[in-house]
């Protein structure tokens, strides 16, 4: 084995010394050969002539000693290579166009794979993540609602299909003290069991027990990695020690280790990351008799051999009989969803479509090189009808030709692999920011694997076919001085125009997937969001629950802020509320209405927020109906509420619904009656929402329970850069601990809430641009041989009095033959395709007549125009000159 | 009696045995093979050469080069430990096809 290695070695590395002495080793046989018939009398011309046929050929001796060296094939691959670089490098136009679109399209499609690669293909960062799930609820009118949290106490008692459950809710809270501005840091209220779900270990300290749960218990506290280091300089002594949280001092219980990523969720969302800075217990206080209450997310680990179908049907029969138990429980379903699935889900399908979106673009790329490949086979004709003719077997053409293309193909690959790094990065800056494991997107040793087998795979792709083309090549036929009309040129020529029908198809596919996701973007961007988002400055303040007890504190803070910020110059109005539209607010309840029953199986229901008197003024909300809230809408004042005209027509029938009242009690006394005095326009919940749910506002100073967290709304004049400073400013005048976050303009959350339309069309359209530009030189290439071709036909025609027009009508015709085929399948395969859109697409309709139609034309529009250099040159055909070329 | 082709995967196994006299070079190999089976067995250079080299890579002879009775410089091959081993197997495992193949000309 060794020595053969060594052998082989030898032979490859010291080639020129094994060739010659195999030289000489040859010429000593010869010679000795020579003297033995000279011995045996016969004479010198007659002893050299019996050598030589005894010997047989030179040539071929050597070729098969090299072979049995075992390093044939590979030096016969080292002489393509080099054959096939001096090839290319005599050629540079060629060369550069080639390897310049390959490059492109391999570029794209390495890009698109990092990011599915790192998205859908890695498996989630905790061990056995398949054996994960999230749990929700279900029922006709919720399709997924969060859990109650006395209901979850009882799975966990009662089910055995899990290793493990845990809950979860949002729990944001403040970190104030030392010289530091206050922050608010992402927190979870999780119960014990969290990281186990996840499978995860505390780097100091432990996870909470269940005694953490119960009520008085809740002050401890683990810390992310990032805080850890951040804010307590990794003090590895900080288990057991009280930090202040919310004005109240916390016993840290652990610190989790880098790289814990947050599994996601949906309610007050956190998109899944590694971003929440800390996890406090979850408290059960209340009456476990009370199961109205819905705001906590489920998870879970299954156990072994245990699948989420089986996991789904006991949680089921659980809930049954807690239906059964308590009355807030019955028609509720669970639902046990993967938690692969929950994260990845809707990107799932958009990233599919681009990488198939890229997939044709790498096929046009193909197409468009076969086709320069074809045309250049014409040329070297002679070359290869010469080298058939001196004995080069077809196998060994069509291997030839294949390293060539081979070659191009890796070296398109390799600058294809430099542009998807580059690519990435502008990836993930167009990604939006709630898009999946954004961060653990980068180009990996799959996407190097990826981009090699690509490249081989589309080396041989556009070869082949070429390839075997040329080594059909009649060895007569080159050898013909200046034959130029050649045998299977018909074929040829067939071929390519196949090629360049199937390049038009496939950018016409593409043009239309990018049209419709244009017009979608633009439905989106056009549409009428309900308010006016622009010199609207918004922030979140959030007051800590020990020193803000009472509703009447918290209102009173608010009312106090906006009046001071409305006061300030520039600003033309502030308000507070409960929330900012397109934010994924979601406060739901159920409510009761005067003179009406619901059905059987329903309820009514809506939506509920806060708003200052200023809150619809400043978001340019119009009023409908009614009034809108003033300073008199306070505590001890006639309870009121504004409704959106989604509420008034769903329950009311009209679109004035002032004067009707709705109440939350079950057994209202007079005063728990709440008189309808405004109706508002409506806001889609997301701008591709199909409608609007009806929601309701309570005024500020009649909230119903605190509302601890809520957002400013500040509308501002002239100056709004100082604004953001001079919030601040206010708030911390009133309360120096208070952390200011989310500050953003308005049109910033309108430009985010589409950054996924926007995203996908971007991506497509660039494919579909790129797409066009290749089909486009597909056919000027095809078009402008044909003309070559056909030169001295021209020539001829003009010769008998052919006007320009008529040549440039011939060569038009001809080029129109194939756009046109191809224009017409390219229509049709995107009507069968367009569907795979539709949950990708916004109000418009996958067969969108505009659509079909402007790019149909577009198409014809642009090849006419590739068409249009060949064909002023048909007209320029000298009759003389094309008549001397024959 | 005119020179036969030689029987596919006999030519190493020639090679060997020749080699097992002595150092020798390529054509004396070829000019010994002739006379020892009387002009009946003819290696033709063609293939040769490359058995020698595919002999050499396996390990079963070595190369290197010494000076000719005529005092020209020749490339000499010998057998080297696993040629001999090598050659003892195919000895035997020609033997034993020959004898069998005798026997069923001599039965039928």
């Amino acid at each position: 084995m060794l020595t053969d290695l060594l052998y082989r070695l030898r032979a490859l590395f010291r080639r020129s010394t094994v060739e010659s002495e195999l030289n000489e080793e040859l010429r000593y046989h010869f010679d000795s050969e020579v003297d033995k018939y000279l011995r045996q009398g016969a004479t010198r011309e007659e002893a050299l002539r019996r050598a030589r046929l005894a010997f047989g050929g030179h040539e071929q001796i050597k070729e098969d000693c090299r072979n049995a060296r075992g390093t044939g094939f590979l030096e016969t691959s080292l002489q393509d290579f080099r054959y096939a670089l001096r090839q290319l490098g005599s050629n540079p136009g060629f060369t550069i166009v080639i390897v310049l679109t390959l490059a492109l399209s391999i570029g794209a499609n390495s890009a698109i794979f990092s990011v599915i690669s790192s998205v859908l293909l890695k498996s989630l960062p905790y061990p056995q993540p398949e054996k994960i799930v999230r749990l929700f609820l279900t029922n006709s009118i919720y399709p997924r609602f969060p859990l109650n949290h006395f209901d979850f106490r009882d799975y966990r008692a009662r089910s055995k299909s899990f290793d493990s459950m845990a809950i979860y809710t949002r729990g944001d809270m403040q970190l104030s003290g030392g010289s530091a501005e206050p922050v608010r840091l992402y927190g979870f209220n999780i119960t014990s069991g969290f990281f186990r779900v996840l499978g995860l270990h505390p780097e100091l300290g432990r996870e909470f027990d269940r005694n953490a749960e119960l009520p008085g218990n809740g002050q401890q506290v683990i810390l992310s990695d990032r805080l850890w280091r951040s804010r307590f300089g990794a003090d590895r002594a900080i288990v057991g020690k009280k930090i202040t949280l919310n004005a109240q001092p916390f016993t840290v219980i652990g610190v989790m280790p880098p790289g814990t990523e947050h599994p996601g969720n949906e309610y007050h969302s956190l998109a899944y990351g590694d971003d929440v800075d800390l996890w406090s217990p979850f408290t059960f206080d209340g009456n476990p008799a009370r199961r109205g209450s819905h705001y906590t997310e489920g998870i879970a680990r299954l156990k072994d051999g245990v699948t989420s179908e089986q996991a789904q049907s006991e949680l089921n029969a659980i809930m049954a009989e807690l239906g059964h138990e308590y009355a807030n429980d019955a028609r509720w379903h669970v639902l046990v969803v993967p938690l692969y699935r929950e994260v990845v889900g809707s990107s799932q399908r958009m990233l599919l479509v681009l990488l198939g979106a890229v997939g044709m673009v790498l096929l046009i790329a193909c197409a468009n090189a076969a086709n320069l490949l074809l045309a250049r086979a014409a040329t070297r004709q002679r070359e290869i009808a010469v080298r058939l003719a001196l004995g080069a077997s077809r196998s060994r053409l069509i291997r030839q030709l294949l390293t060539e293309s081979l070659l191009i193909a890796f070296i398109g690959g390799a600058l294809g692999l430099v542009l998807a790094v580059g690519g990435v990065k502008a990836l993930i800056t167009l990604l939006p920011a709630d898009f999946p494991r954004v961060h653990e997107i980068h180009v990996s040793a799959p996407v190097f694997a990826f981009t090699f087998i690509v490249s081989a795979a589309t080396g041989i792709l556009f070869g082949l076919i070429p390839a075997i083309q040329a080594s059909r090549t009649d060895p007569r036929a080159g050898l013909h001085e200046g034959s130029r009309s050649t045998t299977g040129s018909g074929r040829i020529s067939r071929l390519r125009n196949a090629l360049v029908v199937s390049e038009v198809t496939l950018a016409c596919v593409l043009l239309i997937g990018a049209g419709l996701m244009l017009r979608s973007l633009l439905n989106l961007v056009h549409l009428n969001p309900g308010f006016r988002e622009d010199h609207v400055l918004t922030a979140t303040v959030s007051l800590p629950y020990p020193e803000y007890k009472s509703k009447e504190q918290v209102s009173q803070f608010y009312e106090t802020l906006t009046t001071n910020i409305g006061a300030l110059p520039g600003v033309q109005s502030a308000a507070a509320g409960s929330d900012l539209p397109w934010t994924g607010y979601d406060e739901n309840t159920s409510l009761n209405i005067e003179g009406k029953q619901p059905g059987p199986s329903d309820e009514f229901h809506a939506r509920y927020h806060v708003a200052s008197p200023d809150y619809f003024r400043a978001l340019g909300i119009p009023l409908l109906h009614g009034r809108f809230f003033t300073a008199a809408d306070k505590a001890g004042a006639p309870p009121v509420i504004i409704i959106n005209r989604a509420m008034a027509e769903k329950y009311w029938n009209t679109g004035d619904a002032v004067g009707k009242r709705v109440t939350w009690d079950d057994h209202p006394k007079e005063e728990d009656w709440y008189r309808v005095v405004g109706v508002v326009g409506d806001i889609k919940d997301k701008p591709s929402s199909a409608g609007t749910e009806p929601a309701f506002w309570w005024p500020i100073l009649q909230q119903p329970m605190a509302f601890l967290g809520e957002s400013l709304v500040v509308r501002a004049g002239s100056d709004p850069l100082a604004l953001a400073d001079a919030i601040r400013t206010q708030v911390h005048r009133l309360d120096p601990a208070l952390a200011v976050a989310d500050v953003q303009w308005m049109d910033e959350i309108v430009y985010g809430s589409v950054a996924t339309p926007r995203f996908a069309f971007v991506l497509v359209g660039l494919f579909a641009g790129l797409a066009i530009i290749l089909a486009a030189i597909g056919t000027y290439g095809v078009i402008s041989y044909s003309v070559t071709q056909r030169t001295s036909e021209f020539g001829l025609r003009v010769a008998l009095g052919a006007q320009r027009l008529d040549v440039i009508r011939l060569v038009l015709a001809q080029a129109a033959k194939l756009v046109l085929a191809g224009t017409a399948l390219g229509l049709i395969l995107a009507l069968t395709l367009a569907r795979v859109l539709k949950s990708l697409i916004y109000n418009v309709s996958p067969a969108d007549p505009l659509t079909f139609g402007s790019v149909g034309l577009m198409v014809i529009a642009i090849a006419v125009l590739a068409c249009y250099i060949p064909a002023i040159k048909a007209t320029r055909a000298n009759p003389m000159t094309a008549l001397r070329a024959e | 009696m005119p020179p036969i082709d030689l029987p596919q995967g006999t030519l190493d196994l020639l090679i060997l045995r020749t080699l097992s006299v002595g150092p020798q070079h390529g054509w004396a190999i070829s000019e010994r093979v002739q006379q020892v089976s009387s002009d009946v067995l003819r290696i033709q250079q063609g293939s040769l050469y490359p058995a020698l080299h595919r002999l050499e890579r396996r390990g079963w002879i070595k190369a290197r080069w010494g000076t000719s009775d005529n005092n020209r410089r020749a490339k000499y091959y010998e057998l080297t430990r696993a040629g001999r081993k090598q050659l003892e197997v195919e000895t035997d495992s020609w033997q034993k096809l020959t004898a069998a193949v005798a026997q069923i000309l001599e039965s039928a």
